[in-house]
């Protein structure tokens, strides 16, 4: 008898710890995404039917060849919380000129004065400026969205196609 | 920051009469998202919506409290009652940087309890707002259509894997080595392909002509031996040796030759291959000055 109510109590009491907890689905886009929860594997992209305590948790998604993700989310109490993230894919870009004394910077972090330069940069839009004898001569939105290589001029050929 | 709030009534399958639930779609952004109630409207058809902006600054301190779900039971519950739906979704789309975040919380208005929560965190997520505003709707209204996913998948910047490319330069390489020149034409080079082809036409031509007289210098030199061997005439004798002697150093030319124009045919063969896969085609943008003059770009 004594055994039977034990077992009620621990039944009840991990049927409880379950209940305070939050049922967690995590999606990504691409899939198969190693994602870690508090430095926690939880797995392999989907993820269904974990569970999770309401607080602030730090999520962080991984994949080579894209940019690693790290977000902090305050889970509040909930019957369901379901998180989508989307990671951006980093391509190999070559830029490349033939202009002479000219000095490239890409979102103000990469530098180069170089005739080609290979870099790896997230797809979406780069802000990239140039100089000449230490003045900007040129500033403009560049969007990354494939592989690919560009070729900067000056001056656009009069006979192009 | 600017706040925009959109009150929006959306009544589910209201044409069909049945016991479906009701919604009350509240979207509030941080920047006006145009077109947003009209794609609304278009994505659920079935459903009416009206509109009311007088909605302002409710949920916006939503995780500053520990539950927020219970902290906002009264007002989830009053909203319910007053327009007679059972659940209250909130649609939150702030925009940081370059980050776009969608946060959708689904409130029950009979209890006044969050129920569930979902949150959409992504970079230059560039127009695709409504697209991801409709899906998450959909989901709740467990509403789905293929175009939305197709939509999605269209407006996001493709895997580096999976990127498939009409043109490639193993492409190029290939044709090249199947005949000399294809690949640069393949890849719109066509005056590399020309003098290609050309050159790996005439070192073909040279050593097969090669051959042929190495070919017949042998013949000729089995024939004038045998004929050599055989003969008692004087005359005969000296004229079979000289033209044996004539077709033996024939023979050794045409066949140092043939050999040099064979591995001068095989290696440019293999250099034209790997010239058409160097110089194949690769995607490119050519930007031009912005300052000064007028800003076009070219790709290819």
């Amino acid at each position: 008898m004594k055994l039977f109510k034990n077992l009620i109590f621990i039944s009840l009491a991990v049927f409880l710890s379950l209940k305070a907890q939050i049922k967690l689905d995590v999606n990504t886009i691409p899939n198969r995404v190693n994602v870690f929860l508090d430095g926690v594997n939880l797995g392999r992209s989907p993820i269904v039917n974990e569970r999770i305590k309401p607080g602030l948790h730090k999520f962080e998604i991984k994949k080579s060849g894209f940019a690693p993700l790290s977000y902090e989310l305050l889970v509040n109490p909930a019957q369901a919380v379901k998180l989508d993230f989307f990671l951006n894919p980093i391509y190999e870009v070559k830029f490349k000129t033939e202009e002479k004394g000219l000095i490239f910077e890409v979102n103000g972090e990469h530098r180069w004065d170089v005739p080609l330069v290979r870099l790896e940069l997230e797809a979406g839009e780069h802000f990239l400026r140039v100089f000449k004898i230490g003045e900007i001569i040129d500033e403009q939105m560049i969007t990354v969205d494939e592989p690919k290589r560009f070729n900067y001029f000056l001056q656009k050929p009069l006979t192009s196609d | 920051m600017q706040n925009y709030i959109w009150f929006i009534l959306l009544i589910s399958c209201l044409f069909s009469m049945s016991q479906e639930p009701t919604y009350l779609v509240l979207n509030h952004f941080d920047q006006e998202i145009p077109e947003a109630e009209k794609s609304l409207i278009k994505s659920f058809n079935n459903s009416k919506f009206e509109f009311n902006e007088s909605i302002k600054n409710i949920f916006l301190d939503l995780d500053d409290f520990d539950n927020p779900a219970s902290s906002h039971m009264d007002i989830i519950k009053e909203l319910g009652a007053e327009h007679k739906v059972n659940f209250i979704l909130l649609n939150k789309i702030e925009h940081n940087d370059d980050r776009f975040v969608l946060d959708g919380l689904l409130f029950n208005t009979r209890s006044g309890g969050l129920i569930h929560r979902r949150k959409i965190d992504l970079k230059q997520y560039l127009n695709g707002q409504i697209n991801e505003l409709i899906m998450w709707v959909g989901n709740t209204l467990g509403v789905q259509q293929k175009d939305w996913q197709e939509n999605r998948e269209s407006i996001l910047f493709s895997d580096p894997e999976e990127i498939e490319y009409e043109k490639t330069p193993m492409g190029a390489a290939i044709r090249s080595l199947i005949v000399p020149g294809w690949g640069q034409a393949y890849s719109n080079k066509k005056v590399s392909s020309k003098v290609w082809f050309g050159v790996e036409a005439s070192l073909s031509l040279a050593f097969i002509l090669s051959y042929y007289n190495y070919d017949i210098s042998v013949t000729n030199f089995l024939k004038n031996s045998n004929s050599y061997n055989t003969t008692d005439d004087e005359k005969l004798v000296s004229k079979y040796r000289s033209e044996a002697e004539s077709d033996w150093t024939n023979h050794i030319k045409y066949s140092r030759l043939a050999i040099a124009l064979a591995s001068a045919t095989g290696t440019g063969w293999v250099s034209n291959s790997i010239h058409a896969w160097v110089f194949g085609p690769r995607p490119y943008t050519n930007i031009y000055q912005e300052w000064g003059s007028s800003s076009k770009l070219e790709e290819g």
